[in-house]
């Protein structure tokens, strides 16, 4: 799986951002310019389904660091759902869980933020 | 901000002005987070302070060796400046005062000389806390051209001090940060080397335990794409057996590269650089590659190879501990993949064994070293009969609790540790009629020990019945010959070329009717006993016992070339036989028993001849009939011959011919000789 492909629907005035690929540098950059251009229109809740990113790296996780800070400023949030076991631990250890929410899955994600 | 007529403050109005301004510097430490942030507020403060509108701060890196724009106001100047340690040493030993334009000549470093010139700087302030350089600030000329006053150079200094602090408190909080980070990913790698130890022991899929291990190894490596090339025993080519991140499935990589072969000569692994063009480097279309191999104690399993470390500037070169790291996930890995490759050859090993166990005819049960039934195949069970799980775990003694020759079987091998066997013994576990071979062996296990016993059991129940049945027929020879190979019997009926023998007592009718009938039985039994012996001696077959008479069969049913000969060499020990027999009946002072023997060679139909309620192996045809009738003309110890026997055996037997001889059914006379 070469590329990072992303696909992004609303529900409630949350963005959901369904991943597809590696979250590294390349996706970290993909999903924080998704999620910039989102919050210009106003948008401040973003919850990233990453189902089909099974690997993360710690510039993935940088990169999801600042969109992090970037929503914080305006009040948002950034939450995840179905995360691989590595993803979870890689979360975990690197303090995203501090400043970010991890659901089991969508509708659970949805019933927190709305 | 007020001011008196002559245009100087009001020294109220001054402390006022000043303590405005220290609680606004107070309010920027504390609520700025950003360093940048604060610097530029702090930076607004004092050329405010001291009506200087213009100034920069400029920040030191140790690691690029520059003073960097971190805030400006005025100046239109960005440019780094370099600042080697001489540089360092000197602000350092200047700096203790400002810098004015003057002092600054004598620093002697042209690029900072030309950076203040450029900004048109009047007073220049090193930063330092105690001896670390943390940045210099550059403030303009004053407003209106005033001259710095001691007030304004107070103020500097007062600032200056508050943002050292605050710079080196930034500087501590970034290290602090960073070393978390640091630390953090230490714990990443920590927990990807444990999570690796435990796949382990936990998962046994060999593919799925490559792609983990290496998502793993991408990860926390920072690359961006990787593949593991595992290597066969029996091809140069290494398999592609997992990738991530990279479309190299087709990519043919071989052991032979230089590459794989330093690594395998040196077992440690290697970072390729750019510009090194290496095979692998153009293989892969990739100039930053790691490569480690995945060492098991004896061999190299494969390479796990990454690609392109990734930053947040971009692609950079992997470095020393990045190697370490892969060499420690890659030797964790090995084992991982080798217990994963183990427990596959071992199943698939276990398939074939139980897959031939379950073919063979043989049965096969293993008893364990408390002596349960641990396995049995499936033609044990059928010759036991009974359900799998009414065997395993059932103990030999109860087991075979019936069967004394097999628990002293197993008894003995438990004591010699050695194989034991036992050829066509009853096995009552079945039933009485089950006859079976039974072998003992004890269970090796790895280190040479033993670790239980493995019995094997044949039926031979069948062969059995066969030997029983024919072997009041034939010899054991060919009874055994025709077990082994029962193409060679065809009970069918054909036609074939066979030796007839025939003997009979001569006078036995009227001998009998002068004993007694238990003496008649007596002499009969004592009489074909022997002669049977005899028969089945040189593998003849018995075909019928009618009264005192024997009919013998050579070539049937199974033909050998020599069959005339062993008819002769019977007929011949069968008449010795009856010598030696009658010096006994003498002794015993009993009636001497004199036999007659015809033989004849020729064409005969063989086969199982009867009704279907009974029905017998004979042989019928003309052959026959005159050998009953040569029987018929021989006189007591003769043998007589047909031309036909004669034919075949005269080089070996001396014969002596007689006059040709009238016989039923026969219109001419025919040749008869005399064995002698």
């Amino acid at each position: 799986m070469p590329d990072f492909n992303i696909s992004v629907r609303e529900q409630n005035g949350v963005v959901i951002i369904d991943t597809d690929g590696y979250l590294n540098n390349v996706g970290g950059e993909i999903i924080a310019s998704e999620c910039y251009s989102q919050l210009d229109k106003g948008k401040k809740d973003f919850i990233l389904n990453l189902e089909k990113s099974p690997v993360v790296n710690s510039i993935g996780v940088s990169i999801i660091i600042e969109i992090i800070e970037k929503l914080q400023d305006v009040n948002g949030s950034l939450s995840y759902f179905n995360l691989a076991p590595i993803v979870d631990k890689t979360f975990s250890i690197m303090g995203l869980t501090k400043y970010s929410t991890i659901y089991t899955n969508e509708a659970e994600a949805l019933k927190n933020l709305t | 901000m007020p001011s008196s007529p002559e245009g100087k403050l009001h020294p109220d109005d001054k402390t006022n002005h000043y303590l405005s301004a220290l609680a606004e510097l107070g309010d920027i430490l504390i609520n700025e987070e950003q360093t940048s942030d604060a610097t530029r507020s702090i930076l607004r403060l004092m050329l405010g302070i001291i009506m200087a509108p213009e100034g920069a701060i400029f920040l030191y890196s140790e690691k690029s060796a520059v003073f960097y724009l971190l805030s400006k106001q005025g100046f239109d100047y960005t440019e780094p400046i370099p600042a080697d340690k001489y540089l360092i040493q000197k602000l350092e030993y200047h700096g203790k005062d400002f810098l004015d334009r003057k002092k600054t000549e004598r620093i002697k470093n042209k690029a900072f000389t030309d950076a203040a010139k450029d900004m048109n700087a009047k007073l220049i302030i090193p930063l330092f806390y105690r001896n670390n350089p943390l940045g210099v600030i550059f403030i303009g000329t004053k407003f209106m051209g005033e001259s710095f006053t001691a007030l304004d150079e107070n103020v500097i200094r007062v600032i200056s001090n508050h943002l050292v602090k605050s710079l080196h408190n930034s500087k501590l909080l970034s290290a602090l940060d960073k070393k978390s980070n640091d630390l953090n990913l230490k714990l990443l790698e920590q927990q990807t080397l444990f999570d690796i130890s435990v796949a382990i022991s936990s998962v046994l899929d060999i593919d799925r335990l490559g792609d983990d291990i290496l998502w793993r190894s991408v990860g926390v490596l920072n690359a961006s794409k990787g593949i593991i090339a595992t290597a066969s025993e029996n091809s140069p080519i290494l398999n592609i057996s997992s990738s991530f991140n990279w479309d190299a499935a087709n990519v043919l990589l071989s052991r032979k590269l230089k590459i794989f072969k330093e690594i395998e000569s040196s077992q440690l692994g290697t970072i390729l650089v750019s510009g090194q063009k290496s095979t692998l480097q153009k293989k892969l279309d990739e100039e930053h590659i790691i490569v480690a191999p995945l060492r098991t104690k004896n061999n190299i399993l494969g390479y796990m190879i990454l690609c392109n470390k990734e930053s947040r500037s971009g692609i950079e070169g992997f470095n020393q501990t990045d190697l370490e790291l892969l060499t420690a996930l890659c030797n964790q890995a090995a084992v991982a993949l080798d217990n994963a490759r183990l427990f596959k050859d071992i199943t698939e090993s276990k398939q074939f064994n139980e897959s031939v166990l379950g073919s063979i005819a043989t049965g096969v049960i293993t008893l364990n070293e408390l002596g349960e039934v641990d396995s049995i195949n499936k033609a044990g069970r059928k010759i036991l009969k009974m359900e799998e799980e009414n065997i395993l775990g059932n103990h030999y003694m109860f087991l075979f609790e019936k069967d004394d020759e097999i628990l002293d079987l197993i008894q003995k091998t438990e004591l010699n540790e050695k194989i034991q066997t036992e050829l066509n013994i009853s096995f009552l576990t079945v039933s009485e009629d089950t006859r079976i071979n039974a072998s003992v062996s004890p269970r090796a296990d790895p280190e040479g020990g033993v670790q239980g016993l493995v019995l094997a059991i044949e039926d031979i129940s069948d062969v059995s019945r066969v030997k029983n049945t024919f072997k009041r027929y034939v010899s054991k020879q060919v009874v055994d010959e025709i077990l082994d190979d029962d193409t060679k019997l065809n009970l069918g009926g054909e036609e074939r070329e066979i030796t007839v023998l025939f003997s009979d007592i001569r006078g036995f009718t009227a001998m009998a009717e002068s004993m007694d009938p238990e003496s008649v039985v007596s002499t009969l039994n004592e009489h074909f006993s022997a002669m049977i012996d005899i028969v089945f001696k040189h593998n003849g077959t018995l075909d019928k016992i009618v009264g005192d008479q024997l009919m013998i069969v050579f070539g049937a049913p199974i033909a050998h070339q020599d069959d005339t000969e062993r008819a002769i060499s019977t007929a011949q020990e069968m008449q010795k036989m009856i010598k030696y027999i009658n010096k006994d009946r003498i002794k015993r002072k009993e009636e001497s028993v004199h036999i007659g023997i015809g033989i004849n060679k020729g064409p005969a139909v063989s086969g199982n001849i009867g009704s279907r309620d009974r029905m017998d192996y004979t042989i019928i045809g003309d052959a026959v009939n005159l050998g009953a009738r040569l029987c018929s003309a021989a006189g007591p110890d003769e043998i007589l011959i047909s031309k036909t026997v004669y034919s075949a055996v005269k080089e070996k037997i001396s014969c002596k011919e007689l006059e040709p001889i009238n016989v039923k059914g026969k219109k001419e006379k025919i040749p008869v000789y005399r064995v002698l």
